[in-house]
């Protein structure tokens, strides 16, 4: 792909190695697939599902008008949101609320690079991936109780207290409940954990830890029946009651973008990644098994009642983490059985 | 790479000191941490780093912030009330200028040529197995800290809760 | 190119950048100007502001973070014996269990009385 110019030597070369870069495995996966268009266009997505299988759970149809389908509706909201005025209220500091609304969407596409999409198709093969990810997590709460405060609204502040109590509390038991895992398999690398998973899925041996890490993740996406931070009927929007236009959307699509990643790293450690009968090619598993993750965590989201907080923060702390260790002994016994030769990389 | 570390670690730091509201400092203190983090992944710690931004940056960050935010409410805007261009403040400044030029003429002009650190990945299966076989007496010891703490974490958080009569939801 | 996991990181995070913060600034810059009394005032379905009786509230949760930072720390040691735990032998297996035991008994009062809710 060598094209000829007249003229500077100079910008030749430039126009050639800018080519190689933009062509180079690297750069397609960071930017195209499984990087950044994979994300947004998967989070876009996520809002258009949410909003259909919502519509069907509760009788109605849900977006109609824009594109076939309503497949088109998050292009329309996208532009709307961006040519809304970005109201504040006095005293909000707005240059923090930007900023962490950016820092939001950073954060939550950041573990993707860690995921892996198929045999050696992983942006970022980390021997830590799986701590990398919890690091990430662990930076959430600080950023949404920033946008709280830095709203200077009751409303906003009181869904950022309420948001970070409840992410803190059930960020613990999502650790402990895939340590089972980590000491079937040795390591805290993504791709090997996958490949562990050859023969059988840890949904099966750690069906304690699976259901321990699910309940946790929808705490940690505020997905009811944990979305007290956002009762719609209490606190308006919770936190981000004062973010508006632009900045509304940026945090929007940062928490569809978590839902999309969480329920990617969930297929990754318990549902075997990109493991599959060879008809379909592996990543395009990958992205099944996500996808039906997400639906079912939308499913939940209209079909269950709000947790209200203190017993959300009793139940986090006490009994989700008993059975988060509870797990752990469960996998001792079982590798003590010998019965660690299964999953051994 | 280091040295941009650093810069962003110090510059993080200074910014926290200097800050006029003590949110930005609290976010600064975050930043400088963040940058030491990093200084973990240049010497190859990488789950010592990534452990570094969970505890410290995820956990004493938030506990710092929460502390700020409840602690002090005044018509929403925490300032850290300074008189301006004192002398305190221009000798602190001064005092670490002069620890960092002599560290660095001591460290430069000696005459131990200091082994540059190899990249050496730690091995974690290997950390793991010497942390139970060598020092598994303190992680008992540790463990009953731990213990501790979550004792007096719950029995705290059933104290608060008498203070309050609590009724219905909210 | 072979880059480092951390630097691909880095790469990553700046397209994201580069493609969010013009959204943002395209926001600021197009929505309309305007200092209202009542426009900038915080959304409060429209009463006026309220006392802080709800934020003292959040008070008494203040232990469940110092529970979070031991718990963390806690995290790091679990995960770093627990990648060393299959080739281990036996007693030093028992040792992690013991751990995982002191850590659980306060757990396990805590939700008994839990249970008791008027002791708790």
């Amino acid at each position: 792909m060598v094209t000829q110019l007249q003229g500077l030597p100079g910008l030749q070369e430039l126009i050639n190695s800018v080519l190689k870069i933009i062509t180079s495995r690297t750069f397609l996966e960071i930017v195209v697939f499984p990087g950044f268009l994979n994300v947004l266009l998967s989070a876009a997505f996520l809002t258009w599902l949410e909003r259909k299988v919502i519509a069907r759970v509760q009788l109605r149809i849900g977006p109609l008008y824009a594109g076939m389908w309503g497949i088109l509706q998050p292009i329309a909201d996208g532009i709307k949101l961006l040519f809304k005025e970005m109201i504040l209220p006095e005293l909000a500091d707005a240059k923090l609320l930007m900023l962490c609304a950016l820092g939001l969407m950073m954060l939550a596409a950041a573990p993707i690079v860690a995921i892996p999409f198929g045999e050696g198709l992983v942006i970022a093969n980390m021997d830590v991936g799986l701590v990398f990810v919890f690091a990430v997590l662990s930076l959430f709460p600080s950023v949404v109780l920033l946008i709280g405060w830095g709203s200077n609204s009751k409303y906003s502040f009181l869904g950022g207290l309420r948001s970070l109590f409840q992410q803190v509390a059930y960020e613990i038991p999502m650790w402990l409940s895939v340590l089972g895992i980590v000491m079937l398999t040795g390591t805290l690398n993504l791709t090997e954990i996958v490949r562990a998973q050859q023969k059988v899925w840890f949904v099966i041996p750690q069906i304690l830890g699976f259901a321990v890490f699910f309940t946790a993740a929808l705490a940690e996406l505020e997905r009811t029946p944990f979305d007290l931070p956002e009762a719609e009927t209490e606190l308006v929007m919770g936190w981000m009651t004062e973010l508006s236009g632009a900045a509304f959307m940026v945090g929007f699509l940062a928490m569809y973008t978590k839902l999309y990643v969480m329920s990617a790293l969930i297929t990754t450690l318990f549902l075997g990644g990109w493991s599959g009968p060879s008809i379909v090619p592996e990543p395009l598993w990958v992205v099944l098994k996500t996808f039906l993750v997400a639906g079912v965590i939308v499913i939940i989201r209209g079909t269950f009642p709000r947790v209200r907080v203190d017993i959300l923060l009793r139940t986090g702390w006490t009994r989700l983490l008993l059975l988060a260790l509870a797990n752990v002994f469960v996998t001792v016994i079982m590798i003590w059985l010998g019965f660690g030769w299964v999953w051994r990389v | 790479m280091f040295l941009a570390l650093s810069a962003l670690i110090v510059a993080s730091a200074v910014f926290a000191l200097e800050a006029k509201e003590l949110i930005y400092g609290a976010i600064g203190l975050g930043m400088s941490l963040i940058g030491v983090a990093g200084l973990f992944i240049l010497l190859g710690a990488e789950y010592l780093a990534m452990f570094q931004i969970a505890v410290y940056v995820g956990a004493v960050v938030v506990l710092i912030l929460f502390t700020i935010m409840l602690v002090r409410r005044e018509s929403g805007r925490i300032v850290d009330e300074e008189e301006p261009a004192s002398f305190g403040r221009a000798g602190t400044y001064v005092a670490a200028l002069v620890a960092l030029a002599v560290g660095g003429a001591v460290i430069l002009l000696a005459p131990i040529s200091p082994a540059a650190p190899e990249f050496y990945r730690v091995q974690l299966q290997e950390l793991g197995r010497s942390l139970a076989s060598s020092y598994a007496v303190a992680l008992v010891i540790l463990g009953l800290v731990i213990g501790a703490t979550v004792v007096g974490g719950l029995t705290l958080v059933k104290i608060e809760r008498e203070e309050k009569p609590s009724g219905t939801a909210q | 190119m072979a880059l480092g996991s951390w630097s691909l990181l880095a790469i990553f995070e700046l397209v994201i950048f580069i493609t969010t913060f013009p959204l943002l600034a395209f926001g600021w810059l197009m929505g309309a100007k305007g200092k209202n009394p009542i426009r900038d005032a915080p959304f409060e379905s429209g009463q006026t502001r309220l006392g802080e009786a709800r934020l003292r509230y959040m008070m008494q949760y203040y232990p469940y973070l110092i529970m979070y930072v031991a718990f963390d720390v806690v995290a790091m040691f679990l995960f770093t014996w627990g990648l060393a735990f299959a080739s281990l032998p036996f007693a030093q297996g028992y040792l992690f269990l013991v751990f995982v035991a002191i850590l659980a008994v306060p757990l396990g009062y805590a939700l008994y009385l839990s249970g008791r809710r008027d002791l708790w």
